[in-house]
């Protein structure tokens, strides 16, 4: 008994040769749909999209490109609809292609530690199956769970283990993308040193602006022989960030160092149960990884510091079972919030590892000031800072109050000597700060790169370049339409 | 419209998305509008902005299987159960979705005598091949049934409906075991014929709310306060939110009374004599509304290790077999693309038996051809040496 009749050909062109592309199922045009594309998990709310596309193979791509092109409409990928940069939201009724049914893991190769993977295959899924082989994708966004690898390719997503192993750009090695006039292109190469230009690297991080990836090898990375995972008390976030500087200065690394304040502690403690000290100021989650004679080492080395900085408790997860259930609690922090305040507002900065103590004094000055709760969590090891603004958008006057406070902790970030984004990306959140980090010069580069690959400025436009820059420009593209629920 | 959702629980989905991967129709679909997320956002966009209920709109809340795999993944504890059956109740109620023809098959669900009658017609449809595939009905359906037995007072074991016409050789098994386990036990039998499960998953409130003060007003005469044990992970799900269902003091009291078989039997294992375990390896697959709403899935474990050879885990997080009481009958793709990926995960770790404490998943399952039992059997089988 099911309400949903599969749709006749629409009358509408666009949507007519849509349909014959794809099938008409994968062509939605519907409210609902168009409704749910317009957010993804930031605090952006784009206009209205299009039509949304649910391709299954590379051609599909092409030809929705191709179509999109002959209508003069602008394409959007979208993922899993978890970035926290508003990169996948529509601007100006673009055709939407979801790569949720791109998803097979299409060849393993185990001796040359490589594989070939649809966009749309979750990041976790493509790890839980590399795992009893030995072997693991190295990049785990605190969404790994749901992020889509092509999201991340397009994002140049980090995690809290990319300390050790580098963000995704070090973890693929070669992409098939469908170009904005619908041309397939391979970039990279499967040798160690490819020939010509790195196309790739320019394409990792593009946030969608240069084209869709079909096809992505990534490197797998061999599992460690051994892990030890510890978490470490503070009676104030100084302390702990001074624990992560010291550890890296005296040259250790360990595969993730992450720190908690504690009320943000307390929230994720409601939800997994994991032990997390709720009285503490501060915690850092440490984890080391390698031969077994060596992590025990580097343990020792970690509380060592630790208990110079004051740590009031120095813990090591005594199983399996333990170490996964304090990664759980941070992996699961920014959507523990609703225990809060029902809206939050994510941010992403860098800031030198030797400023995050001072950095983050302003981050709760600035909050203070804005009278704005905040809580922080961070990948500490490489001073990406997370702080987590709480809200309830209800209250009149409160979401002015979180962007103002927003902005001041970006610009504290930049003076501090940081970027703009650690691993969530520019997408429309952080366009109007590119200004200030980068010259006249350098954004012109950028959007002549742009431009060599999307001469029409077709490919989610309105994103990452700042307004002024052609691509920036959305004006000219078609207004939202009306009558969406009709 | 307004769908009749507390205003602070639809507030509490913050649409961060960490439930996507826990949504068997998600999963299956790879489509927002089929996802918790979505549905809640649906939910917003109607209740809050006015949305006009749309095929689409009803098509994502008619597809939600209600396994509420989504709530233990939600880091923020939105209760999710509680926002789709408002939703279905609401629209049901005022004819936006049609539950007439569940209506009508679970009406006959209060009268057991006529329950029976049906099934045994069924069973005989079923052998001479003229049941509709469709409902995806097994071959064995019992043409007749053992009486039940009173061995005692001491605890209830609830036998429901569907269930006791068609599987009542579970409810005599876990009878057995708890006998084993020194116990006298009441079978509830025709003294309260049905929960309500299935009407409050189709939305069908007011029948939902008028079984469930049946079977209480049933099983609390003269200040009765024994525990109710269920051997259905649906039934149990359901009985212990009556709180919720009814919102009385004595829906609640009734509600601390009721206990999954699995989870009593987990507190009294040590009183069962020590036998030689079963010689099979044995896929442990939690229903949902064991795992994910009942939270007790960990006693199955613990219960059913000493009787087999060896417990195997299925590696797919507990995600719906896409049963869903009549959910499996009513979208049968959906259902159907769901239990494909389930039986995935169960050939990859090629289990002699899959042992499943409900029984819409052991049928849907065994639809396609997977070998499933309840775990009372097995420990009733190893109890009494038919190992």
């Amino acid at each position: 008994m099911s309400w949903f009749r599969r749709p006749s050909r629409p009358a509408d062109p666009l949507l007519a040769e849509l349909a014959d592309a794809l099938a008409p199922d994968r062509v939605r045009n519907d409210g609902a749909q168009r409704s749910l594309t317009s957010h993804d998990a930031s605090v952006f709310d784009g206009g209205v999209s299009g039509p949304v596309c649910f391709p299954t193979t590379t051609e599909e791509v092409q030809a929705i490109m191709r179509i999109a092109e002959r209508h003069g409409r602008a394409v959007v990928p979208r993922g899993a609809g978890t970035g926290l940069a508003g990169g996948a939201i529509p601007l100006g009724a673009p055709v939407v292609v979801c790569t949720g049914k791109m998803n097979n893991v299409i060849q393993i190769d185990l001796e040359n530690r490589i594989a070939w993977v649809e966009p749309g295959v979750i990041n976790l899924d493509l790890s839980k199956q590399l795992r009893p082989k030995g072997f693991h994708f190295a990049p785990d966004p605190s969404s790994q769970q749901v992020c889509t690898l092509g999201g991340n390719v397009a994002n140049n997503s980090g995690g809290p283990h990319c300390l050790a192993y580098g963000v995704t750009d070090a973890h693929v090695l070669a992409l098939e993308v469908v170009l904005p006039d619908g041309q397939v292109a391979r970039l990279g190469g499967l040798e160690d040193e490819p020939d010509g230009l790195d196309l790739r690297g320019a394409f990792v991080g593009s946030e969608g602006t240069l084209g869709i990836a079909t096809k992505i090898a990534v490197r797998l990375t061999p599992n460690p022989p051994a892990v030890r995972t510890m978490l470490l008390s503070f009676s104030s976030v100084r302390d702990a960030a001074q624990t992560v500087s010291d550890v890296i200065a005296a040259g250790v690394v360990p595969a993730a160092l992450e720190v908690m304040d504690q009320r943000m502690v307390t929230a994720i403690e409601a939800y997994v149960g994991a032990g997390y000290p709720t009285d503490a100021a501060a915690v850092l989650l440490a984890e080391v990884e390698g031969l077994e004679a060596g992590v025990d080492i580097d343990v020792a080395h970690i509380e060592r510091i630790g208990r110079a900085n004051h740590a009031t408790d120095v813990r090591l997860a005594g199983s399996d079972a333990e170490r996964a259930a304090l990664w759980k609690g941070r992996k699961t922090a920014f959507g523990a919030v609703a225990q809060i305040a029902p809206d939050y507002y994510l941010h992403d900065t860098v800031v030198p590892r030797a400023k995050l103590a001072d950095v983050l004094e302003q981050v709760y000055e600035i909050v203070d000031r804005h009278d704005v709760l905040v809580l922080n969590v961070f990948h500490a090891g490489d001073g990406n800072l997370h702080p987590l603004l709480v809200f309830d958008a209800r209250e009149e006057g409160t979401l002015e109050r979180v962007h103002a406070a927003g902005a001041e902790i970006l610009r504290a970030s930049l003076e501090a000597g940081g970027v703009l984004s650690g691993e969530h990306g520019i997408g429309v959140e952080k366009q109007q700060y590119m200004e200030e980090l980068f010259t006249a010069a350098d954004l012109d580069h950028q959007n002549r790169l742009r431009q060599a690959f999307d001469p029409a400025c077709r490919a989610n436009p309105g994103k990452v370049l700042p307004m002024g820059h052609s691509c920036a420009d959305i004006q000219a593209l078609r207004a939202v339409p009306t009558g969406v629920w009709g | 419209m307004d769908l009749r959702i507390d205003a602070e629980d639809l507030n509490s989905c913050v649409q961060c998305g960490l439930c996507l991967p826990h949504c068997p129709t998600y999963r299956v679909t790879g489509d927002e509008a089929l996802s918790p997320r979505g549905r809640i956002r649906l939910m917003r966009e109607v209740q809050d902005h006015g949305a006009p209920i749309t095929s689409e709109i009803r098509h994502a809340f008619d597809t939600c299987v209600q396994c509420r795999g989504c709530e233990p993944a939600c880091p923020s504890g939105v209760p999710y159960g509680r926002l789709i059956e408002s939703t279905r109740e609401t629209l049901t109620g005022a004819g936006e979705l049609s539950a007439r023809p569940q209506r009508l098959a679970f009406s006959v669900l209060a009268y057991p005598r006529l329950l029976r009658l049906g099934s045994t017609l069924l069973a005989v449809a079923v052998r001479l091949r003229l049941a509709p595939k469709r409902l995806g009905l097994p071959r064995d359906l019992p043409l007749r049934r053992a009486r039940h037995v009173a061995s005692g007072d001491d605890v209830y074991l609830f036998t429901g409906c569907v269930m006791d016409a068609w599987q009542r050789d579970v409810h005599h098994a876990g009878q057995r075991v708890m006998e084993a386990a020194g116990f006298g036990v009441t079978p509830t039998a025709d003294l309260a014929p049905c929960c309500g499960a299935l009407h409050t998953h189709a939305g069908l409130g007011p029948d939902a709310r008028s079984r469930a003060e049946a079977t209480i007003a049933a099983l609390s005469v003269d200040g009765d306060r024994r525990p109710i044990v269920v051997d259905s992970a649906g039934c149990g799900a359901a009985m212990k939110e009556y709180g919720h269902l009814l919102g009385t003091a004595e829906a609640e009291s009734f509600a601390q009374r009721v206990v999954d078989i699995q989870e009593w039997l987990a507190d009294h294992l040590h009183r069962l004599p020590a036998v030689s375990p079963l010689d099979v390896c044995v896929a442990v697959q939690d229903p949902c509304h064991l795992r994910h709403v009942q939270g007790v899935h960990a006693a199955t474990r613990t219960v059913l290790a000493p009787f087999v050879h060896r417990l195997i885990e299925l590696d797919d997080d507990g995600l719906c077999c896409g049963a869903g009481g009549a959910y499996s009958v009513l979208h049968p793709g959906i259902a159907g693309d769901v239990r494909a990926r389930k039986v995935d995960a169960i050939d990859q770790v090629s289990p002699d038996l899959v042992a499943s404490a409900n029984p819409g998943c052991s049928m849907h399952l065994a639809g396609a051809g997977v070998e499933t039992v309840h775990p009372m059997e097995l420990i009733d089988r190893a109890l009494h040496g038919e190992g």
